[in-house]
């Protein structure tokens, strides 16, 4: 009777939780699937019907094909400088939040508006402001004596732009800093301020070892943002100029939609899934030598 | 000597604040102020900072250059209406089975749930395309709605998390008045939730309305844009129109804006919690 009873609300815990078990099997393991499958054959369009088994083929003119390699360093580059230098700048923000002042509170308000900003809106502003014989940035340097910077239309300069535009729309890590910051104990801040330390010293002392779980789930977060780099890149400059703003998810894209190579596609997105999961492993388990979490002997 | 040092420290701080502050606000403000200008203002060399006089022929331009716009303004809000829907109601559903059951199934399929959130979402973004193309739902809403009817794991989270601090005495109490799961589920625990609620239904529009990818990539005829996709063909239309494309810019950001401020306390707490933006 019993045994009857609790099968019985097994059936009801399944009914309960049914749509997200649809869910999960139409749009996440069905779409993991089928790239595995499509990534060993030459199918080029979504529909496909007819399509060969081409074994690792795919795998080999991956690597072979220049536009592929020039993506993976581009995206190489928004993971290696641009993932620490958005969260430097990131953890200034909240220090700076963090002062005590007043009105600070609507100071927070302004730094956070610029993360709800559609990416389209973001990118229509960043014409407006980067634009090279209009915009307002350039006149603000002509009045430093700097002259005309062609910030979107030059190689070397494109992917600071798109890097200094995740600084501007970073409030939701600054959000995560503050929280952690304003969840430091006040009594050790006294204690290192009675063994004699400067403002610097207790920041590298007391500050960032008590914080380095926030900003460790920080930089996970956003490498795994930058991996999969795009929508700016399309949006900014169509990953130009000459392929400097390329990344590895627009590659993607293009394999699919423009060459309409999809089985290329899937095989890209398979090296992506296998990248970004190695790197997180890593930086996991870097992180137990750099990370302080309390509690722990 | 220690009054006059606190107040040159004071006007430091304000003064590192303010410098900050018209990096991150001056875009907006620059947005603002081109809309208001003329066509012929936006070409002059050295820009004027604030426009000349205050007019808003940028709109009136904007909605004669594309009559779409207000239908791709009432898609967004119907697609980001119908996700909200699906997102509170599945979720909720979902997030009470793995919150108020004992089975051993719910211990193996929750951490599940969890890894999904860890999965990079544009691995899936080509293999869901050709999934959507054998259902035929390209070019219609599907791919944007079904799958929030179908449990986020965000949400799912939130809920469940929340619901682990409703006591069980409150079930066992209905129980005893012959109530069922569902009759718990329905009055006790969710007349109890309302603040996730708030949250989630916050969090699923801003979301939606946020989202590019997904309309980018499934609708193709332009009277079934969402305003963010008909805003991106609108660059390519009048790439030289900088009033009316700040103005545009304007009117996608103002639903946002206008939720921030009434409810700036959930965003806030949301972000905290789960590290996203929703």
């Amino acid at each position: 009777m019993k045994n009857k009873l609790r099968q019985y609300d097994t059936l009801v815990f399944f009914l309960f939780i049914s749509p997200w078990i649809i869910g999960f099997s139409l749009f996440f393991l069905v779409p993991f699937g089928t790239s595995v499958f499509y990534a060993f054959t030459d199918a080029r369009l979504p529909g496909a019907v007819d399509y060969n088994f081409v074994g690792l083929s795919n795998f080999v003119d991956m690597f072979n094909n220049p536009i592929f390699s020039k993506s993976l360093q581009n995206t190489g580059y928004f993971v290696i400088v641009g993932v620490p230098v958005v969260t430097a700048g990131m953890l200034l923000i909240a220090l700076l939040l963090n002062m005590n002042v007043k009105g600070i509170a609507l100071y927070r308000t302004f730094y956070y508006l610029p993360t709800l900003v559609p990416i389209v809106a973001t990118v229509i502003i960043w014409r407006l402001v980067f634009n090279s014989e209009f915009g307002i940035l350039n006149a603000g340097l002509a009045k430093l004596g700097i002259g005309k910077t062609d910030w979107m239309g030059s190689e070397g300069l494109i992917k600071p732009v798109i890097i200094l535009l995740q600084v501007w729309i970073s409030g939701s890590g600054v959000l995560i800093f503050l929280a952690a910051l304003k969840n430091v104990p006040k009594h050790l801040y006294e204690a290192v301020l009675i063994d004699g330390a400067n403002k610097v010293q207790s920041f590298f002392r007391v500050t960032l070892p008590m914080i380095s779980p926030s900003i460790l789930f920080v930089v996970i977060i956003q490498t795994m943002y930058n991996f999969q780099m795009f929508t700016e890149a399309l949006l900014l400059t169509k990953g130009g100029p000459n392929y400097a703003a390329y990344t590895f998810v627009y590659n993607i894209y293009k394999s699919a939609f423009t060459d309409l190579k999809f089985s290329m596609a899937m095989t890209q997105s398979i090296f992506l899934f296998a990248l970004i999961s190695l790197v997180t492993f890593v930086l996991m388990k870097l992180s137990k030598r750099f990370v302080y979490y309390e509690g722990e002997k | 000597m220690s009054q006059s040092n606190r107040i040159v420290k004071q006007t430091g701080k304000y003064v590192l604040l303010t410098a900050a502050l018209v990096l991150f606000a001056g875009p907006l403000v620059w947005m603002l102020s081109t809309m208001m200008k003329t066509k012929a203002e936006t070409y002059k060399v050295p820009p004027t900072i604030l426009p000349e006089s205050l007019n808003f022929e940028a709109f009136q331009r904007l909605f004669d250059v594309q009559p779409l716009m207000w239908r791709w303004i009432q898609n967004s809000f119907t697609i980001s209406a119908l996700i909200v829907i699906g997102a509170v109601l599945s979720s909720s559903i979902v997030a009470y089975g793995f919150s108020r059951f004992s089975t051993k199934y719910k211990d193996r399929l929750f951490p599940i749930v969890l890894m999904t959130l860890m999965i990079p979402p544009s691995i899936l973004m080509i293999p869901s395309y050709v999934l959507f193309t054998k259902l035929h739902w390209v070019d219609t809403w599907l791919p944007l709605i079904v799958p929030a009817w179908l449990g986020g794991a965000y949400y799912i989270f939130l809920f469940r998390q929340f619901f682990m601090t409703i006591p069980q005495e409150l079930d066992e109490a209905t129980y005893l008045d012959g109530g069922n799961r569902w009759t718990v589920f329905t009055r006790v625990i969710m007349p109890l939730s309302k603040p996730i609620v708030v949250t989630t239904v916050i969090f699923a529009f801003v979301n939606s309305w946020l989202d590019f990818l997904g309309p980018f990539l499934y609708i193709k005829s332009n009277d079934m844009f969402t305003l963010s996709v008909g805003l991106q063909m609108l660059i390519g239309q009048t790439s030289q129109d900088f009033p009316a494309l700040a103005a545009g810019a304007f009117i996608s950001i103002v639903p946002i804006g206008l939720l921030f401020l009434f409810a700036q306390r959930y965003i806030v707490e949301g972000v905290v919690l789960t590290g996203s933006k929703g």
